[in-house]
This record gives structure tokens, C-alpha cells and sequence, in this order.
């Protein structure tokens, strides 16, 4: 059980800044997911937070104590890594004993910790085998049982489902979140993968090129981007972005001209957004639609995908019914529901209205 | 393994015969008298196989089935001296030479530190230099210390190759270790806890080739050897065997003496076929 604060951190590699000026409060047992692109600072920041690095600058305090210049076992955290990371030559109990070697506990007590990780994560027949004689999804239960049985005041996990395949993540993914929910744990959890982000966290952190973008549930995250980069990097399919500019109430990208109902977005050069759930597909000439040339159409069972490229060459996507149907080539037109429409400003902010 | 297929057959066949043809050759050298190993067409086995090659290097006079003696070589001294100081010069080259590299291979490989490319490079650099462009260099500065003709002087020199070129070849296996050392780190184990009993276990094939490949070069060196201790007492069997061509030439006892030169490299190419095997099978954890 902790709560970590992390007060202007700022982490650089010789001239290269990998964390800007960074505030952030984990709270006492939630799930804090940190998303972002690789090289966005999210794994150095996870590290900061482990004792494996330091930052430059800034504090980090847990539970109100400053353990900013603390090695790693000093802050009682434990760590799973990138593909389930454990010591090869040793077997499971090994592995999951070495992380009690600076605990005082009595041998039978190490010993029941053992049998309670083993039992909780359903690795009692594997604890003598070694790691290279069990498959992925063993390994990171096996990784994962290393980190529970030192009863640590946070989780931190580092993309640690990345090398599995997509069936064995799912199920993991529901396994991880019931299991830190059951212990009450404060967990931070690493990934570029925006479902894992959405499936998993209470709270999601996406951060880009060393900044925090926006800190909040998922439902804010998703319905309340606070950035084009934000807007863009969650969501399935993603969202379309049409750069135009707004005056007097309506918004103009060429010669297209939509009608914004009534929401006072301020004149000057914008960026529409709306996710494909937003839009209907219209006729190439009607009012309010931009016109585009079919470029793709995914079939998704329950749904359909239609990919086309504007005048532009954009790629603009729609959901529409599994039933649609349209050839590469067909023209149609996408008109945004204007209500549903969010808009950026230059600088890639959002202009709330 | 089915390669039966005659193309694999015919390549295979090739291969051995090229690879074993010029060591059969001298091995039936070691056991032919002068007699058959001048004769043409030559023979390919000798017609009686006589050992006397074998004790008289060894300085003992050999009465052959005619009755007559074949004498101890004019070598055997310096043969008997030479095999005792190249197990010494390999196995003590080979023991520094683990004891210097094992944690300068891992320092390269695993950390990062201030001016770390540079040394790497002047590492590189060591390897790329031939030995023997340093041969007059060391002469000159050898003779002024004193180290001529004594078993330090060669042990320094063979360290000079050993230590650089194993350097760089572990270096290489360490690097593709997965990085156990984040995990021991948060486990709370010290930096030389995880060397001596992570890491090492782990690297426990790449060691042990490394320190066969320490030993085989100091057992095979030659050049340093026949420049700066052959005919001392601080002779190796290399330059000792060198004497044959020169002072006592005697085909027959030189293939005898180069046949036992080449039995410990052969013992240890066996333990090292089976290690680079391992190398190869254990893909540590992914």
C-alpha cells in the first residue's frame, strides 16, 4: 500500500531530456496504466519509480517519505519486466525465493509466502522447473508470483504482456487486474498498447515525448482527450482529423463547409476531430459531408470499417453496418455529427466548447 | 538426421580428407624409420610400427626387432623442458588471463560508463595489431629488463594477445544475456553477487570457451617463443620442436614429437565441440 508522488521530475541522458518537468500522484491502491509511443519517457519514469535510475532533478516521495536517491530494495516495490523476465538457470522457486533474500523472515515463513504465491497464481507443479521449460503465459504467472510474494507497497510492471500472443494477453490482462484488485496493491503498469490502457486502468497516464498529455479514467481519456495526440492515440479505429478553420460558427476544410449547431468555437485554424463512430456516410455532394473515394472496407463481424481517402489524400474512416457495401473506387461523402466533433487548436490543445 | 542424400555424402568426404589427410600424414611419419619415410611412391601406412620415435625424444636409446639401436634424440632435453614449461606458460596465461577478462568483458558489455567506446576501441585495436609487428619492440625492451629466456617474459607476452582477443569474444556472449541485472537489482543483490553468481552461471559455456581458446593460443604460441626462450630453459614445446629442422634433423621423432604436441589442443577441442554446442542449444530465457 503506498501512495507515490513524483514532484518535478526531470530526467536527462547527456542533451537528450526523456522526462520533462513531471507531477504526478499515484493514490493508494489504483491501477495506473502510463501509455505513450516507445521513447515517450513512460519506461524511464516506471524506472525512476523502481530505484533503477535517478532522475536529474525532482523528488519522489512514497507514502509522504522522500526515496528519490533509495536503491531499489530499499523502497519495497516489486518489478515485472518486459517478456517475464526471470534468472534462466534457476527454477521457479528460486526465482520467486531471491525476492524475499533481504526480507527477515523465518524459513518456514519464506517457505509458506512460496506455497501462497505458487497456490495464488496456480504454479504449484512448475515451482522446479526453469523458466526455459515453461511457456510464455507460466512464465510471466511465474514473474508475476516473484513480485506478490514480497508483499510490496507497489506493483510496477513493465509491458509485461508484450511478448505474448493476443489469446493469452486478453486472459492475463482480466487475471492481473483481479489479482491487484484482491490485494489492494498500488500498481503502475507501462505499455504502448491503448486497449491494454482502456481494458486495464483506473487511471491512465499518456504521456508523449516526455510530457504528461492527460491524466484520468479511461472514460476521460477517451471522451475528454485533452490533445490532438491524445485523441489520436486512443481509439479503435482511430479518429479522423480534418484540418480546416472556423469562422462565424461553421467550419471550413476547402470547400467543405460544416455547421457547427451552435458551439462556440472561437475564429481562426482549427483541426476537426470525430471518431468513426461519429459519422454517417452520405452521398458525395451532400450538405455538411466531406467528399472521399473509397479506399478500403474492413469487415469486422459485428461491424463494418469504411477507409477512404479526401481530397486530400487523408484517410478519413466510418463504422457502418455489417451489410454495406462499396467498391474501392465508389464515391461517397462523410458527414461528421457536428455535436460529436471536437476540435483542436495550433497548438494541439483542445478548444473546449 | 537423415542427410544421407550423395551430394552431403561427397562434400563431407571431401572435408575430412582435407582437414585429416596432412595429420595422417605425419602421425604414420612418427611411426615409419628413415627408410620408408623416403621412400617413393611413399607408403601410406608404415610397414612396421616402430615406437622408438616416441622414447628417443624422450632421451632413451630403442632397440629395434632387427637389432639394431636407434639412439636418443639430441632434442630430448629440450623436448622434456618444453613440455613441462608450456603446460606451465598455458595454464598460468590461461588462469590471468580469466581472472583480468571476466569482469572487463562484463563491464564493456553490461555497464555504462564515461569514455567506455574509447577503451572498447583500444581493446579492438590490441586484437588488430599482429603479434608479430611488436616482436622487436618487446626484443629491445626485454633484453633491458632482463626477461629474455624466462617463463614471465612469454607469460607477459602471451597476456598481451589472451587478454584483448577473449576480452572481445566475451564481451559478444555477455551482451546477449538477458538483462537479469534490473531483476537483481530490485532483488537487492549486490553488483559482484550478481556477476559471481548470476551471471556466471549463466555464461558458464562462453567462460569455458574463452578460457580454452586463452589456453590453446598459449600453447601454440611460436614466434615470441623461438625468438626469446628457444634454446634456454624457459624453452615451450613449439620452439623446442623447431630444433628438428635445424640442429637434429629426423622427420620421424619431429611427427612423433608434433603428435603429442597436438594431443592436449585435441583433448580440448572435444570439451569445446561440446560447449559451442550448448552455446548454441541454450537460448536462455525468451
Amino acid at each position: 500500500m503506498a501512495k507515490i508522488e513524483l514532484r518535478q521530475i526531470r530526467k536527462t541522458y547527456d542533451r537528450y531530456v526523456a522526462v520533462e518537468n513531471l507531477d504526478l500522484d499515484i493514490i493508494d491502491g489504483e491501477f495506473l496504466v502510463m501509455l505513450g509511443p516507445s521513447g515517450c519517457g513512460k519506461t524511464t519514469t516506471l524506472n525512476m519509480i523502481a530505484g533503477l535510475d535517478y532522475p536529474s532533478q525532482g523528488q519522489i516521495l512514497f507514502d509522504g517519505r522522500e526515496v528519490t536517491a533509495e536503491p531499489p530494495h530499499g523502497r519495497n516495490i516489486a518489478m515485472v519486466f518486459q517478456s517475464s523476465l526471470l534468472y534462466p538457470h534457476l527454477t521457479v522457486r528460486k526465482n520467486i525465493e531471491a525476492s524475499l533474500r533481504h526480507s527477515k523472515l523465518s524459513k518456514a515463513e519464506r517457505a509458506q509466502r512460496i506455497a501462497d504465491a505458487a497456490r495464488m497464481l496456480e504454479l504449484e507443479p512448475m515451482l522446479d522447473k526453469l523458466p526455459s521449460q515453461m511457456s510464455g503465459g507460466q512464465r510471466q504467472r511465474a514473474a508475476t508470483a516473484k513480485a506478490i510474494v514480497r508483499e510490496p507497497a507497489c506493483f510496477l510492471l513493465d509491458e509485461p504482456l508484450s511478448a505474448l500472443d493476443a489469446a493469452l494477453r486478453l486472459s492475463l490482462r482480466s487475471e492481473l487486474v483481479n489479482l491487484q484488485k484482491r490485494l489492494g496493491t498500488t500498481a503502475v503498469f507501462v505499455t504502448h498498447d491503448q486497449v491494454e490502457a482502456m481494458t486495464m486502468g483506473d487511471r491512465i497516464a499518456v504521456m508523449s515525448k516526455g510530457n504528461l498529455e492527460q491524466i484520468g479514467t479511461p472514460d476521460e481519456i477517451y471522451n475528454q482527450p485533452a490533445s490532438l495526440f491524445v485523441a489520436t492515440f486512443l481509439g479503435s479505429p482511430p479518429m479522423n482529423i480534418v484540418a480546416g478553420d472556423v469562422s462565424g460558427g461553421v467550419f471550413h476544410a476547402g470547400p467543405v463547409a460544416i455547421d457547427l449547431a451552435g458551439r462556440a468555437i472561437p475564429n481562426g485554424p482549427v483541426s476537426l476531430g470525430v471518431r468513426p463512430q461519429h459519422v454517417t456516410v452520405t452521398a458525395p455532394d451532400a450538405a455538411g459531408a466531406i467528399p472521399v473515394t473509397v479506399y478500403a472496407l474492413e469487415h469486422l463481424g459485428r461491424e463494418s470499417v469504411v477507409i477512404a481517402d479526401d481530397a486530400g489524400g487523408n484517410k478519413l474512416r466510418a463504422l457502418v453496418d455489417p451489410g454495406f457495401h462499396a467498391r474501392i473506387g465508389d464515391r461517397l461523402g462523410i458527414m461528421p455529427a457536428a455535436s460529436a466533433c471536437f476540435f483542436f487548436g495550433p497548438d494541439g490543445r483542445r478548444i473546449s466548447a | 538426421m537423415k542427410t544421407h542424400r550423395p551430394n552431403f555424402v561427397i562434400a563431407m568426404a571431401i572435408l575430412i580428407i582435407w582437414s585429416l589427410l596432412p595429420i595422417l600424414w605425419f602421425v604414420r611419419m612418427a611411426f615409419m624409420n628413415h627408410a620408408e619415410i623416403a621412400s617413393f611412391p611413399p607408403h601410406i601406412l608404415p610397414s612396421s610400427f616402430n615406437l622408438s620415435s616416441f622414447v628417443n625424444i624422450f632421451g632413451y636409446d630403442y632397440k629395434l626387432a632387427d637389432g639394431t639401436i636407434s639412439s636418443a634424440s639430441g632434442q630430448a632435453g629440450q623436448i622434456e623442458l618444453g613440455l613441462q614449461n608450456s603446460v606451465i606458460v598455458s595454464v598460468v596465461v590461461t588462469l590471468i588471463t580469466m581472472v583480468i577478462v571476466v569482469p572487463l568483458a562484463y563491464v564493456f558489455s553490461r555497464l555504462d560508463f564515461k569514455f567506455k567506446n574509447v577503451l572498447l576501441n583500444a581493446v579492438l585495436l590490441a586484437v588488430a595489431i599482429p603479434p608479430v609487428s611488436t616482436l622487436i619492440p618487446f626484443y629491445t625492451m626485454y633484453v633491458q629488463l632482463g626477461l629474455v629466456g624466462t617463463l614471465p617474459g612469454l607469460i607477459i607476452i602471451d597476456l598481451t594477445t589472451t587478454v584483448p582477443f577473449v576480452t572481445w569474444m566475451l564481451i559478444g556472449y555477455f551482451r546477449n544475456l538477458p538483462p537479469i541485472e534490473r531483476l537483481a537489482r530490485i532483488d537487492g543483490f549486490s553488483r559482484l553477487h550478481t556477476l559471481v553468481f548470476l551471471i556466471l552461471p549463466l555464461a558458464r559455456s562462453g567462460v569455458a570457451v574463452s578460457a580454452i581458446i586463452a589456453f590453446l593460443f598459449a600453447w601454440n604460441e611460436f614466434t615470441f617463443a623461438l625468438v626469446l626462450v628457444n634454446g634456454t630453459p624457459a624453452t615451450t614445446l613449439p620452439a623446442a620442436i623447431s630444433g628438428f629442422l635445424g640442429q637434429d634433423p629426423n622427420p620421424s621423432q619431429l611427427a612423433a614429437c608434433i603428435l603429442i604436441t597436438i594431443i592436449p589442443p585435441a583433448l580440448v577441442a572435444f570439451f569445446l565441440q561440446r560447449h559451442l554446442a550448448e552455446m548454441n542449444i541454450a537460448d536462455p530465457v525468451r
